[in-house]
């Protein structure tokens, strides 16, 4: 080196001077070589996860539509006011220092504070170090700090507050608590500003520094309690897919999840994919000069467009309600038999979603689910299970034609001896009673008049085999798989249950007219959609596509799920025609029990049921009508069950016509909605 | 004829070495305008008291200083030597007369700038030492002129201690050391002096670190131990049998205490190869680095920070012409007296280069101490100048006319 080369041979000692300072600066390099080089990732990592704080930001909720893309669900802006309490900061740092003089003057007060030493003392105390000063703890400036800062903020809302001219209340807890956890986020004031408030806030917002109206969206469910069921509710969700996510949050801002229904089973495609707003925060951890990053925007989730038809539902629940005026529990599903779609369902009574976006008291979230007999939650078109009673008689009938039914065979129905006016029929020395009254019965007139000693006679005659084997072919005994959670499957054996079950002669006797098992009205429904149309047992479909949120950005193609054929039952056409006509005869004829759902140019066919059950101790009925229209061309099925109803004809059958005068007028382009509803 | 006059001319001032300090002290004020210019001008200070100009300020009046200093020769100044270093003694105790600034007491207000005596302390000491080193060589063998010596630099040093500015007085030992190695002070003699004042220094620290309270001979401040504990990576300095909420606050106290290194780590780690840039370094402007050390003594994250390794290379480099410089002038030096100046010139700017970076990466434990040219505060920058203004002095005056 030219130094060392420069410098006089002999002078040792200035050449160990160069060496010492040479190898010093070598040291200092090498050093910063390891930590700016080697190490310089580990360093950077740390600099990233102590100045930047994470934090969730949930994705829009995918909207879901009616079949014409009417909107049943949605989302709408509320409008929250926020307070940054970075930009209070100056305040606080201001009312700390005069907390902290009024809390050393108070204290030296205590103390007992006598300057009487004169100044020599003084001066001589301030050289040793002894001047009397007040010795503050950290907890006591932690509280002085905590204390200015609740003074500064609880100030500040009161102002805000006096403007609107509500009251606003800050609770000490949680601002601290707010402080504690997360400073850099703001503080929500007032979290659903009216359109009074939201005006008055931008005209004088200027004056209050830190306060900000943020606009935030919140599911609305813009029918209320319409379709509830169906649809469902979210619920408040605090760890959205913590397991799955690569970042771990240092917050998550308010999430929802699907609790039941659509909401929950549609979850994955509605919620949409969460995004991370990065904030960066100072040493204090506060957000530093308003600098937000949005590193992932959410991913909006997908829309659902449903097969449900706005119109048709309301209609369905109108008619429904016409029952007991809103008091009644029952459901009411209309079903396209050509492929299974659901046009309309509803069970009563309903709730409105809404309710559970925002905190929910107990007693309120009891009576939604355990008030018995209402359970306002109880989704009873698919989840109720129930004695189908004498709607079972039409698959029944199937059976019988498929056993070597002659359908013209005459049966005789002897009359009760306790009951001369109606039929009765003994198994072995039991007598089963029979609503309809003695006299000749065929086929037709089996069936039409609902007739028990005719099936129960067949029934046994037939036994178990066939009979249970066709109802489980139209899907009896099973889930119908139409995609939400809350579905039952129903009690309806196999014939190679029966040992197990210890059947006899009384209890064929029993299911041969529908009793002892039970169904669910959608079970129902889709069964009377295979006698519909020959045969066809659909997947009930609810969910016509899912598409992107917004139709004109380039997400994820639109994608249409067909409806699906289950399974075939595969009969003689003439037997379906034989038991579709005593359908249309149960309604057209004079002496049918269904002659309440006439109408006219539109012919309605169906099935009346009335199913006695024993529960808590008292006699209870349940009502059915099961109907498809029109004869000629199957269109539409109307299934309609009601909870201690009068009878399937006189409770149920008047509520399918309201539905289907509804349906005509629809298909003529005359909706007037319900005449009398 | 020609020849000399040309060689006078051109050979009169060092250039490389001002330009050296000219380029340092540009990119101190560079720096210290990143850290301090939202600040001041948020304060709403006029320009020319932002301290990035400031610092520039201090550089011209420095420079100022070194012209009125080369204007006479440094065997002239060197005679007023003893009366300048007793009239500093007085000037460091009189500074625990005044009330404490940032809890210590260094500062004396003197119109608009504090102004430090231990500063002027290093350079009366330098004279001192240096004249009084500069006797006949086979006097410097008597061990009453070694201890002689040995209490120039004690005295100062001890009242700087108490002031308590750990890092000032750091630098008189080394001083002492070098230049009674540059003296021809007998190297059996010196090798002594350091192996006693090695031992002396490591029992010291045994007895900080590790001994029980009752056993605490050295008192130092509460703080300098616990950055000392932090050196040595000490995370829990409970003694045994301690209560766990006094371990609790003793571990929080360390932890607040390892902050200032862990963050002058992160901002100068995270500077990577070629670091981030003017003024988008993040660690100071969110407050990661000590508010009131960014700009003096933690300049070193700062620009290690925003220009990376080849930034923090290229201010050793500067640093390494100034001091090489300086190695030189000692050996050109006309008589002993302006070697030893020179040698002590070079021992003071490298402790305080050493002692300050070492600090920033974690050489050395964490003492206030600034780094020369770079670090604002006009004190410091003054005496930096004045100091290499005595290396261009000797220089200037390297042959008897």
């Amino acid at each position: 080196m030219i130094v060392f080369e420069q410098l006089n041979k002999g002078d040792h000692s200035l050449r160990a001077l160069a060496w010492g300072v040479l190898l010093g600066l070598l040291l200092m390099m090498g050093q910063l070589w390891r930590v700016q080089v080697m190490s310089a990732d580990r360093y950077r990592a740390s600099l990233q996860t102590q100045s930047f704080k994470s934090v969730r930001v949930p994705a829009l909720r995918g909207r879901i539509l009616d079949r014409n893309r009417r909107e049943l669900v949605g989302n709408t802006p509320r409008y929250r006011l926020d307070l940054y309490l970075d930009e209070l900061r100056p305040q606080f740092e201001a009312e700390y220092l005069r907390e902290k003089r009024e809390f050393v003057a108070a204290r030296r007060k205590a103390m007992g504070d006598s300057s009487s030493g004169g100044w020599v003392l003084e001066f001589w105390n301030h050289l040793r170090h002894r001047s009397k000063t007040v010795r503050l703890t950290s907890v006591d400036l932690e509280m002085l700090q905590r204390q200015s800062r609740y003074t500064v903020v609880s100030n500040t809302v009161a102002a805000v507050g006096s403007r609107l001219g509500t009251r606003l209340v800050l609770s000490e807890e949680a601002l601290h608590s707010h402080y504690l956890n997360r400073r850099f986020l703001p503080l929500s004031i007032l979290p659903d500003c009216n359109p009074t408030q939201v005006a008055q806030i931008t005209e004088q917002i200027w004056a209050i520094p830190g306060v900000a109206l943020e606009q935030v969206a919140v599911r609305s469910y813009r029918y209320g309690s319409l379709a509830a069921h169906v649809l469902g509710h979210l619920k408040r969700d605090d760890n959205p897919d913590e397991d799955r996510e690569e970042i771990t949050y240092h917050y998550r801002l308010p999430d929802f999840v699907g609790a039941i229904g659509l909401e929950k089973s549609l979850d994955a495609e509605l919620r949409g994919t969460a995004g991370t707003k990065a904030i960066q925060v100072n040493s204090q951890g506060y957000r530093h000069h308003q600098s937000e990053e949005l590193l992932t925007p959410p991913q909006p989730g997908r829309n659902v467009v449903t097969t449900l038809d706005l119109n048709l539902q309301s209609a369905v629940e109108k008619a429904l309600n016409t029952v007991k005026g809103g008091d009644e529990r029952g459901a009411a599903i209309v079903l396209d038999p050509l492929n299974g779609d659901i046009l309309a369902m509803a069970s009563a009574p309903s709730f409105d979603p809404t309710e559970f976006l925002s905190p929910i008291t107990t007693t309120r979230w009891e009576s939604f689910h355990n008030k018995e007999p209402e359970r306002p939650m109880f989704s009873r078109a698919t989840y109720g299970e129930y004695a189908p009673g004498s709607t079972f008689k039409v698959i029944h009938a199937l059976a019988q034609l498929e056993n070597g039914l002659d359908p013209n065979e005459i049966f005789t129905v002897r009359a009760n001896p306790a009951d001369p006016g109606h039929g009765v029929y003994y198994v072995g020395n039991h007598p089963i009673g029979d609503r309809a009254p003695p006299g000749e019965y065929d086929f037709r007139r089996a069936l039409i008049k609902s007739s028990n000693s005719y099936f129960i006679h067949y029934g046994l005659h037939m036994g178990w085999d066939r009979l249970l084997s066709m109802g489980r072919q139209f899907g009896l005994g099973e889930k119908t798989g139409i995609g939400i959670g809350e579905e039952a499957t129903g009690f309806f054996p196999a014939t190679e249950d029966i040992p197990r079950l210890g059947y006899r002669q009384g209890d064929l006797a029993n299911i041969c007219i529908g009793q002892e098992i039970t169904v669910t009205p959608l079970q129902m429904a889709v069964a009377i959609g295979a006698i519909a149309n020959g045969g066809q047992v659909f997947y009930p479909r609810l969910v016509h596509r899912i598409e992107p949120y917004d139709l004109f950005s380039d997400g994820a193609p639109e994608r249409v799920l067909a409806g699906q054929v289950r399974g075939e039952v595969r009969l003689p056409h003439r037997y379906y025609e034989l038991v579709r006509a005593a359908m249309r005869d149960d309604v057209l004829d004079d002496e049918g029990t269904g002659k309440a759902a006439r109408l006219p140019d539109f012919a309605v066919c169906g099935k009346t049921g009335t199913a006695e059950i024993k529960g808590n101790g008292r006699k209870d009925k349940v009502t059915w009508f099961v109907s498809f229209a029109p004869y000629e061309a199957p269109r539409y099925v109307v299934v309609v069950m009601i909870e201690s109803g009068g009878s399937g004809g006189g409770t149920c059958a008047p509520v399918a016509k309201l539905i289907y005068r509804y349906l005509r007028d629809a298909e003529t382009g005359q909706t007037k909605g319900l005449a009398g509803g | 004829m020609l020849d000399t006059a040309l060689n006078r001319r051109e050979s009169r001032i060092d250039w490389p070495l001002w330009l050296a300090v000219g380029l340092l002290a540009l990119i101190g004020s560079a720096f210290i305008h990143s850290v301090t210019a939202d600040t001041d001008s948020a304060a709403g200070l006029p320009w020319w008291r932002y301290r990035s100009v400031g610092h520039l300020i201090a550089f011209v009046v420095g420079m100022m200083f070194v012209g009125g200093l080369c204007l006479v020769d440094y065997g002239r100044i060197a005679r007023w030597a003893l009366v300048g270093y007793w009239i500093t003694i007085p000037m460091l105790l009189g500074v625990f007369l005044l009330p404490p600034v940032n809890g210590a007491q260094r500062w004396v207000k003197l119109g608009p700038a504090n102004f430090q005596p231990s500063e002027l302390a290093k350079l009366t000491f330098l004279f001192a030492m240096a004249s009084f080193l500069a006797r006949p060589i086979e006097e410097l063998r008597r061990i009453e002129n070694i201890l002689k010596g040995l209490g120039l630099a004690l005295l100062p040093c001890i009242l700087i201690l108490k002031e308590p500015d750990l890092g000032s007085s750091l630098v008189f030992m080394p001083m002492a050391l070098t230049m009674m190695l540059v003296a021809g002070v007998p190297r059996k003699l010196l090798s002594r002096i350091v192996g006693f004042g090695l031992l002396v220094t490591s029992l010291a620290l045994v007895d900080v670190l590790l001994a029980p309270p009752g056993w605490k001979f050295i008192k130092l401040q509460e703080y300098q131990r616990r950055r000392l504990l932090v050196f040595f990576n000490v995370s829990d300095p409970s003694p045994p049998g301690s209560s766990p909420e006094m371990r609790r606050q003793n571990r929080l106290l360390m932890r607040d205490t390892a902050v200032n290194v862990d963050q002058a780590m992160i901002s100068i780690g995270s500077g990577g190869l070629t670091g981030k840039g003017w003024r988008q370094g993040t660690q100071h402007s969110l407050g990661f680095l000590p508010r009131l050390g960014a700009h003096n003594d933690f300049i070193f994250s700062v620009i290690a920070e925003e220009e990376g390794f080849l930034g923090s290379v290229t201010i050793i480099f500067l640093y390494a012409v100034v001091l090489f410089r300086g190695i030189r002038i000692a050996g050109e030096a006309r008589d002993r007296l302006g070697r030893l100046l020179a040698a002590g010139v070079v021992t003071l700017l490298f402790t305080h280069i050493f002692v300050n970076i070492g600090m920033n990466i974690r050489l050395m434990p964490v003492t206030g101490i600034p780094l020369p040219l770079l670090s604002a505060g006009g004190t410091s920058v003054l005496c930096s100048l004045v100091a290499i203004g005595i290396l261009q002095n000797i220089h200037l005056y390297r042959r008897h006319y």
